[in-house]
């Protein structure tokens, strides 16, 4: 064959980095746009969720102990962090169904960084967590919660961002552990227990013994008071700043095994 | 320098010796041929090479870089085309070859043109908008060939690039590969074929159960390990006494096929009225009877006594039943 | 030997390969019963509180509340797994295998089912003893939690029927799937997990006329107050009635399908 006679330039390697990242990110988009209703299911369980928790447990705001008299205020933060868990997990199974299907080769035999292979799924998690969570902040907004001020509603959706990206690290761990996409329970659940074992349904003090432990020790217990913040009360640093950190930790820890499991793809 | 320098490479996994103190040298420019039967360690071996895989003994080297610590400059420099193409189903082909550009880090207006270079050189420039879930067979293996390419690499590594092919397909590989060894790609290809190994590769090294068993040039490999045999089928009489007669003039072959005999004999056309008369003798007629040339599966015979084919089979039925 | 013995061998050797088949893939098992049993364990520890509610129902605990729907939870994912896994039969082509043996074809739905009802057994023992062992009285006793498990056994097998029939009509296993979200919604809308007096609306209508409403009652009263005869009839009426339709609806999806081909 005759190459084409194209010249190369050398392409910086944080240009080149970004560059797959970005490209990677798009391959993601593809199945949201190109399979019909593959959005469904990532913005119909949280929304259940949302609804039935409501329907359910409402009454629970008559209780002693609760900051405000709408439950949709205060669960619907719980139910975005839901549905971003769901979406960074479905972000690990989809890992594991490409490592399946050889695809992972793909990436692994490319001169790409192992981090930026991790980014570029982990980043996808992120943006695509966006579309339950305005869902269903816009279905509690009709259905009477206040509007959490403009702080609040962005502290809130970072948060959701930032928590579908510890859910891709962590199904991204498992994937690339068990290279099967039979882990996608254990990613899945790790996730619904990782937001529900903290004071998702009630305040923390109304929190019945082992749970109220459990949720004290919980680093996304912070991660929901953070994001809860603005719907019950008013914003403020002290609440924000553990939440923040919780999550710094939580990528640091799940994103560290993710790339040393990514590292390891070769023994 | 070589392409591809390994010596003594090792993998295990657990108990099981998979590639076994392989060592080989591959020439910049050549055509290497890694022809075994399913199982043999050949995809173990390829992913070694293309860093996939880490060696537990031994060492390599790829276009000057070795496969353990300097594994990115490995994959800077080489494309691969691996076993199982592959593809994403909802990406289309243009699509897909630009993505590996991207990976390749190649600047995007560069690797927008190379795409489409590529795209008309393998003929999928038609479908070239199409998702890939669409295409054939031949189409994905020509557009994983392609994703290969995109960066110009000195080494190309094939994994079985034809299996599951039909022959007009093959075909079209086979020339690809050609093409792209003339323009001084060095091309290291893995095939269960004989014919693919005889015809396209420059030098040939048959592996068996993790070991290089034979290496040299096709005609090499088959002037020293392989004779001439008398292929024929028997019309009448008994086959074991077919069998017994034919013994006494050559060396009796694994049979292939329940009613053909194969024997191979040292003094080729020349001994073909020996077998005759000895099979006349014993009172057995000939249906058929031709003489047939050594081919790199007389050669694998002579190495392990089995053919390549049934140690295939024998191979892909150990892994149905695990 | 009689047709009806021979039917029976059929349906209890299908019944069997069904049961083998659940009870061999703990990876299957796993989400049907640890999702209900977490949830559970997150719903009675979060919403605990909720027994100081004026109109809350007298309990010994919330966990003793909560135990009757834990057990709907697990039997509605057997219903639905159930279903997969006959869909999954259907795209092999193992159910193809079935359709030209000398059998009954009703044989093949009920077989299935046969699994469905196991693992629903399997729920109602696995969620009493959780209930026990954390301290939990049920206060029917024995014969109450016997109750509780035959309600919740045949209140699998008929929800397994409805699940059998989407498998017929629809042959895919991914369709089947996609309707786990529809089994959490219909279980929200009942009384499942919290009185019906106490719901919010439009979920507290829609919870007084939920016929998973009168099974989860049914299930519920032996363990938290005793038999009542009232709310077992009521379910058993339900069940039967569910299991009606799962039949009528797999009759019709299995003569679809027969004729489709």
């Amino acid at each position: 064959m005759e190459a084409a006679a194209v010249p190369t330039v050398a392409v910086p390697a944080w240009r080149a980095n970004l560059a797959t990242i970005g490209a990677m990110m798009t391959r993601a988009r593809n199945e949201l746009v190109r399979v019909p209703g593959a959005a469904i299911p990532g913005v119909l369980a949280p929304t259940i969720f949302f609804l039935g928790l409501n329907g359910v447990f409402g009454a629970l705001t008559q209780l002693s102990g609760f900051s405000t008299g709408s439950y949709e205020a205060f669960i619907v933060p719980v139910s975005m962090l839901q549905g971003a868990g769901f979406t960074g997990a479905a972000a690990g199974v989809n890992l594991a169904r490409d490592y399946e299907s050889g695809w992972v080769d793909r990436l692994l035999v490319s001169p790409a960084p192992r981090w930026v292979i991790l980014a570029g799924t982990v980043l996808a998690a992120s943006a695509r967590a966006m579309i339950p969570a305005v869902f269903v902040f816009t279905i509690a907004l009709l259905l009477g919660a206040g509007f959490p001020g403009v702080d609040g509603m962005v502290i809130c959706f970072a948060m959701v961002a930032a928590m579908a990206a510890v859910a891709a690290c962590w199904g991204s761990f498992l994937a690339l552990r068990f290279k099967s996409q039979s882990a996608a329970p254990l990613m899945q659940s790790g996730m619904m227990a990782l937001v529900l074992l903290t004071p998702a349904y009630a305040p923390i003090a109304l929190l019945q013994g082992w749970l109220r432990t459990v949720a004290e020790v919980n680093p996304v217990t912070h991660v929901i008071e953070a994001a809860r913040q603005g719907f019950v009360a008013s914003v403020t640093w002290a609440d924000t700043w553990p939440g923040l950190l919780a999550l710094a930790g939580l990528l640091l820890v799940l994103g560290g095994l993710a790339l040393r499991e990514m590292r390891r793809t070769a023994q | 320098m070589p392409a591809i320098e390994v010596e003594g490479l090792e993998r295990a996994f657990g108990d099981v010796l998979a590639v076994q103190g392989v060592d080989l040298t591959v020439d910049k420019g050549e055509i290497y041929g890694f022809l075994g039967p399913n199982g043999a360690g050949k995809t173990t071996t390829v992913r070694m090479l293309t860093t996939l895989l880490l060696p537990t003994g031994g060492r390599a080297t790829v276009a000057g870089h070795d496969v353990v610590r300097e594994a990115r400059a490995v994959r800077a420099s080489i494309g691969v085309a691996l076993q199982e193409a592959a593809l994403d189903p909802l990406m289309t082909g243009r699509e897909l070859i630009r993505l590996q550009a991207t990976l390749q880090g190649l600047p995007p207006a560069e690797g927008r043109q190379r795409a489409d270079a590529l795209l008309e050189r393998v003929e999928l420039d038609h479908a070239a908008d199409r998702r890939v879930g669409g295409y054939s067979g031949g189409m994905k293996r020509r557009l994983d060939l392609a994703a290969a390419l995109v960066h110009e690499p000195s080494v190309l590594f094939l994994d079985e690039p034809t299996t599951g092919l039909d022959p007009v397909s093959r075909k079209t590989i086979w020339e690809e590969v050609r093409a792209l060894n003339d323009a001084g790609t060095t091309v290291f290809l893995t095939t269960q074929y004989l014919e693919e190994a005889d015809q396209l590769a420059d030098n040939v090294a048959i592996i068996d159960s993790g070991r290089i068993v034979a290496e040299g040039t096709p005609d090499s490999l088959k002037a020293e390990f392989g004779n001439p045999h008398i292929q024929l089928q028997i019309a009448e009489g008994s086959l074991a006494d077919a069998e017994r007669a034919c013994a006494e003039v050559g060396r009796l072959l694994p049979p292939k096929d329940g009613r053909l005999i194969e024997v191979e004999v040292e003094n080729g056309a020349a001994d073909i009225p020996r077998v005759v008369r000895a099979l006349d003798d014993a009172g057995i007629a000939v249906e058929s009877l031709e003489l047939v040339r050594p081919t790199l599966d007389d050669v694998f015979v002579a190495k392990t006594g089995y053919h390549i084919e049934d140690e295939s089979e024998a191979a892909d039925e150990e892994a149905v039943e695990a | 030997m009689s047709a009806l013995v021979l039917n029976a061998r059929v349906v209890a050797a299908l019944g069997m390969r069904s049961i083998r088949q659940t009870f061999r893939r703990p990876q299957l098992i796993a989400p049907i019963i640890v999702f209900p049993t977490l949830l559970l364990a997150i719903q009675t520890g979060g919403a605990g509180g909720a027994v100081e509610l004026p109109g809350f129902p007298p309990v010994q605990s919330f966990l003793q509340f909560m135990l009757a729907g834990a057990m709907m939870q697990a039997l509605m994912l057997a219903g639905n797994s159930g279903g997969i896994a006959l869909a999954v039969d259907i795209e092999m082509g193992f159910t193809d295998r079935l359709f030209t043996a000398p059998i009954p074809r009703f044989a093949i739905v009920l077989g299935r089912l046969a699994g469905t009802a196991a693992l629903g057994l399997f729920a109602s023992c696995w969620f009493l003893a959780i209930g026990l062992i954390f301290g939990a009285e049920i206060e029917g006793g024995v014969l109450g939690a016997l109750l509780a498990m035959a309600l919740v056994t045949t209140a699998a097998l008929a929800v397994g029927g409805i699940g059998a029939a989407i498998a017929l009509r629809t042959g895919s296993a991914s369709v089947v799937q996609g309707l786990f979200p529809l089994v959490l919604v219909v279980l929200f809308l009942s009384t499942a997990f919290f009185p019906q007096e106490l719901m919010i609306e439009p979920a507290k209508t829609i919870a007084e006329y939920n016929p998973l409403s009168f099974v989860v009652e049914g299930v519920r009263e032996p363990i938290i107050a005793g038999i009542n005869a009232g709310d077992t009839l009521a379910a058993v009426a339900t069940i039967a009635g569910i299991f009606a339709l799962g039949l009528l609806l797999s009759d019709r999806a299995l003569r679809h399908r027969l004729r489709a081909g």
